[in-house]
C-alpha cells in the first residue's frame, strides 16, 4: 500500500496548503435527472484529490462544472479563491483538463497537436516551442512527435491526451478517468507522472473507477454515488469510518488448530481460523499485532514460512458505503 | 489570432485526407470536361474527308465545306482508316469524293459521293449538302452556258464560276428579341464549369463538416473551451475554416478550369464576389450540418443528398432555362439558382457587377441565415 494513505502523512502535507480549487454545494440536474446533488470538496496546492465512484456516479457533470463547460444550477466554484463560471475565460488560464476521451486531432502529429492547444493557451514562438519539446520529453513522445498520432498505440495518445494539459503548467491539473484502456506501462507512466506534478505543487483532481489507481495517487478521495460524495479523507480515514480490519495470512506448518487456539486470545485479533496450509486472522491494525502473532506462533510449535497483511481497500469502503461494487 | 489557428486545423484535417484531393480537383475536371463534352456551345462538329483522286472539283468541293466554318475537317488517307474513325466517334462523319470526280463531271456524267455517318449527325450532312448543291448550282449554268453558247466546257465552267462569284450572296441578319440565351458564343466549357462550380463548392463545403463533427466527436472542441478562448472564438474559427475551405474548391475550379478548358469567368470582380458569397452560404450549411449530427456517417450522405438535390433544383445540372415555369419558381429557393443566374449574367451576357447586385444580395441573406443558425446551434452545443 502506498504511504500517501498514511493518514498522519498525508493530513500533515497538504491542511495549510493555500486552496487551489473549492466546490461548495455543487448541483445539476438534467430534466428530472439530478446529475450531481449538492457536492462540495476543496483542493490544496500539490494536493491530489479523487473522486472515486462507478460510470453515471457524477464525476464527469462535477469536473464539467470545475472548467466552466457546464454551468452549475446551485453552488459554487472557485479557482485560487475567484468565482469561477463559464464566462470566467481568463481563469481557465490556470487549468488543465485530461478529458476522459482522447481528445486529440488523429490526423495530426503529436506535435501540430500540442502546438494548436499550445497557442490556444496563449504561448507563442520560442517559449511555445521550447515548451512543446518538454511536453514530448515529459510524455515520452520525442521520438515519434512528428508521426500522426492515429498511428500510435493506445497509451501513447493517452500520454499525448495527458501532455496537451500541462502545456501552460496549470495550477490545478483535472484529469478524468485518464487511464481507461491503456497497458499497464502506460499507466503506470501517467500515474508516476501525476505523483511528481503533485509534488512540484500542482493541485490535482483525479477521478477514476479503478480503486487501486486512487489509492496509489490521491492524497484524498470522495467516495461519490448518486451524485454526493457519499464519505470523504485519506485512505486510513475511510476505513476507519467504516470500521473495516485488516487481514493477516498466515503460511504456516505444524499444529494450526493449536495456533488458532493460541492466536484468539490476542485481544486485537477479532477472528482466527485455519485453511488449508495456513491460518487466517482478522484484526485491528495489523502492524500492531504482528511481533505477538509471531510469538505465540511460535510458542504452539507452528512454523510460519509467509506473512502477508491486507489492509482493507476503497473498494471493500465502497461497497460498505453505497451497497454495490465499484464496476456494478 | 485563436481563430485563425482554429481555421488552420479545420484546413489541415481536411486537406490531410488524400481522398479529398480527388474530390476537390480530379472529380470536377472531369465532369465540366464531360458537360463541355456533351452541352458545350463551342462545340465543332468534325467531318472526315477521302480525297481519293477527285481532281480540281472534288478539291474545290472540299474547300467548300471547310470554308463554311461550321466544321472541323479531317483528311484521311484510306477509306478504312475513314470508316474506322466515324465507329469510334473520332469524327461525326465521313465524306468520300471518289477518283475521278472532276472528270465524270466534265464529261457530263453523275458523280456519287460516299457520305458515312453515325446517327444524329445532321451538321455534317447538311454542310455537305449545301457545298454539293451550291457546286451542282454552278455546273448547271455551267452546261447551260456550254449549250447556249456553244462554248467549250471549260470556258463554260470559268464563266458560270466567274458568274457565280459576281452574284452577291444573300445575307442573313440575326437580331434577338426578347433576352438571349446565354452563353450563346461562349467557349464549351464555360457553362459547364459555373454550374460545377456551385455544386462542388457547396458539396465540398457541406461534405467539410465532417471535420466539425469529428472536432465534436472526439471531444477536442469541449477541450477547446476549456483553454482561455471564448465559445465564440471558437465559432468564428470554425467559420473561417469552413470558408477557406469552400473558397479553395472554388478557386482550385476557377483557375483549374480558366488554364486547362479556357474558361472565361466574366468580369473578375463578379466573378470573386459571387464564389465568397456563395462560399459563405456552403460555410453557413456546413457548420449548421456540423452542429446537427453526432456522427459523420450519419451526416455525409445527408450532405450529398441535400447538395445534389439543392444543385439539380437550382439549375446546376440542368440549365434553369429548359425548366417549367413552375420549376423556376421552385429554383428561387436554392442558392445554386441564384448563383447560376449571377454567372449567367457574368460569363453569358458579360454583366458588371451591377448587373449582379440583386443575386448578391440573395445569396447574402442566405449566408446570414444559415451562418447565424449553425453560429447559435454550435455555441449550443459546445456550452450545454
Amino acid at each position: 500500500m502506498s504511504s500517501r494513505f498514511d493518514a498522519s502523512e498525508a493530513s500533515g502535507l497538504h491542511d495549510g496548503g493555500r486552496p487551489v480549487l473549492e466546490c461548495r454545494g455543487l448541483r445539476k440536474s438534467f430534466g428530472s435527472l439530478v446529475a450531481v446533488n449538492g457536492i462540495s470538496f476543496h483542493i490544496s496546492e500539490g494536493e491530489t484529490y479523487g473522486l472515486l465512484g462507478p460510470n453515471g456516479a457524477g464525476k464527469t457533470t462535477t469536473i464539467s462544472m470545475v472548467c466552466g463547460l457546464l454551468e452549475q444550477d446551485e453552488g459554487e466554484v472557485l479557482l485560487d479563491g475567484t468565482r469561477f463560471t463559464p464566462g470566467s475565460v481568463k481563469a481557465r488560464a490556470g487549468l488543465g483538463l485530461v478529458p476522459q476521451e482522447l481528445a486529440v486531432y488523429p490526423d495530426l502529429t503529436a506535435r501540430e497537436n500540442l502546438r494548436f492547444f499550445a497557442r490556444l493557451y496563449g504561448l507563442r514562438g520560442e517559449d511555445a516551442r521550447r515548451r512543446i519539446d518538454e511536453v514530448l520529453l515529459l510524455i515520452g513522445l520525442t521520438e515519434r512527435a512528428d508521426e500522426v498520432s492515429k498511428k500510435y498505440s493506445g497509451g501513447m495518445k493517452r500520454r499525448l491526451n495527458v501532455g496537451i494539459a500541462l502545456l501552460h503548467r496549470p495550477r490545478l491539473l483535472v484529469l478524468d478517468e485518464p487511464t481507461a484502456g491503456v497497458d499497464p506501462q502506460s499507466r503506470n507512466a501517467i500515474l508516476e507522472g501525476v505523483e511528481r506534478l503533485a509534488d512540484e505543487g500542482v493541485g490535482i483532481l483525479y477521478t477514476t473507477h479503478y480503486m487501486e489507481e486512487a489509492e496509489r495517487v490521491c492524497d484524498r478521495v470522495g467516495i461519490v454515488d448518486a451524485g454526493e460524495i457519499k464519505a470523504e479523507g485519506t485512505h486510513r480515514e475511510l476505513v476507519d469510518i467504516v470500521g473495516e480490519f485488516d487481514q493477516i495470512q498466515l503460511t504456516a506448518t505444524g499444529d494450526l488448530a493449536a495456533a488458532v487456539r493460541a492466536l484468539g486470545e490476542i485481544g486485537a485479533v477479532r477472528e482466527a481460523s485455519v485453511r488449508d496450509g495456513g491460518i487466517d486472522l482478522i484484526t485491528v491494525h495489523a502492524p500492531d499485532v504482528l511481533p505477538d502473532v509471531f510469538a505465540k506462533a511460535a510458542a504452539a510449535n507452528v512454523l510460519v514460512r509467509r506473512v502477508e497483511v491486507k489492509e482493507p481497500n476503497l473498494e471493500a469502503v465502497f461497497l460498505h458505503l453505497t451497497g454495490k461494487a465499484l464496476r456494478d | 489570432m485563436k481563430s485563425l489557428a482554429i481555421a488552420e486545423i479545420v484546413l489541415l484535417q481536411t486537406f490531410r485526407q488524400r481522398s479529398n484531393y480527388f474530390f476537390m480537383i480530379v472529380f470536377p475536371a472531369l465532369i465540366i470536361l464531360l458537360l463541355g463534352a456533351v452541352f458545350g456551345s463551342g462545340f465543332r462538329p468534325a467531318l472526315g474527308v477521302l480525297d481519293s483522286g477527285s481532281g480540281p472539283l472534288g478539291e474545290s468541293l472540299i474547300e467548300a465545306i471547310d470554308a463554311l466554318d461550321a466544321l472541323d475537317v479531317t483528311r484521311y488517307s484510306d477509306e478504312r482508316g475513314l470508316i474506322s474513325a466515324v465507329e469510334r466517334g473520332r469524327v461525326g462523319a465521313g465524306l468520300v469524293v471518289p477518283r475521278g470526280y472532276d472528270e465524270t463531271l466534265r464529261n457530263g456524267g453523275s458523280a456519287v459521293l460516299r457520305f458515312f455517318t453515325q446517327p444524329g449527325s445532321l451538321v455534317q450532312r447538311s454542310a455537305v449538302e449545301a457545298a454539293a448543291a451550291e457546286q451542282n448550282l454552278v455546273f448547271r449554268s455551267a452546261r447551260f452556258a456550254q449549250s447556249e453558247m456553244e462554248a467549250s466546257p471549260d470556258k463554260a465552267l470559268a464563266a458560270a464560276e466567274q458568274a457565280a462569284r459576281a452574284v452577291p450572296g444573300v445575307g442573313v441578319r440575326v437580331t434577338t428579341t426578347g433576352q438571349a440565351q446565354p452563353f450563346g458564343d461562349t467557349g464549351r466549357f464555360d457553362r459547364g464549369a459555373s454550374t460545377q462550380l456551385l455544386l462542388f463548392v457547396f458539396i465540398t463545403s457541406l461534405t467539410g463538416s465532417a471535420a466539425l463533427i469529428e472536432s465534436r466527436r472526439l471531444g477536442v472542441a469541449r477541450r477547446m473551451l476549456s483553454t482561455p478562448t471564448p465559445a465564440v472564438t471558437i465559432v468564428a474559427g470554425q467559420a473561417m475554416g469552413h470558408l477557406g475551405i469552400a473558397i479553395s474548391q472554388g478557386l482550385i475550379i476557377m483557375l483549374g478550369s480558366a488554364l486547362i478548358f479556357g474558361v472565361e469567368w466574366g468580369n473578375p470582380l463578379g466573378a470573386a464576389l459571387v464564389l465568397i458569397v456563395f462560399s459563405l452560404v456552403g460555410t453557413g450549411a456546413a457548420m449548421l450540418l456540423g452542429s446537427l449530427f453526432r456522427s459523420e456517417q450519419q451526416a455525409i450522405p445527408v450532405a450529398i443528398l441535400v447538395s445534389l438535390g439543392l444543385a439539380a433544383l437550382g439549375g446546376s445540372m440542368v440549365p434553369l432555362e429548359v425548366f417549367p415555369d413552375t420549376m423556376r419558381t421552385i429554383a428561387n429557393a436554392t442558392p445554386h439558382a441564384w448563383g447560376n443566374r449571377a454567372f449567367e449574367e457574368l460569363i453569358g451576357r458579360n454583366g458588371g457587377v451591377g448587373s449582379i447586385l440583386r443575386e448578391l444580395g440573395v445569396l447574402g441573406a442566405f449566408a446570414a441565415a444559415l451562418l447565424s443558425l449553425a453560429a447559435w446551434r454550435l455555441h449550443r452545443t459546445l456550452t450545454s
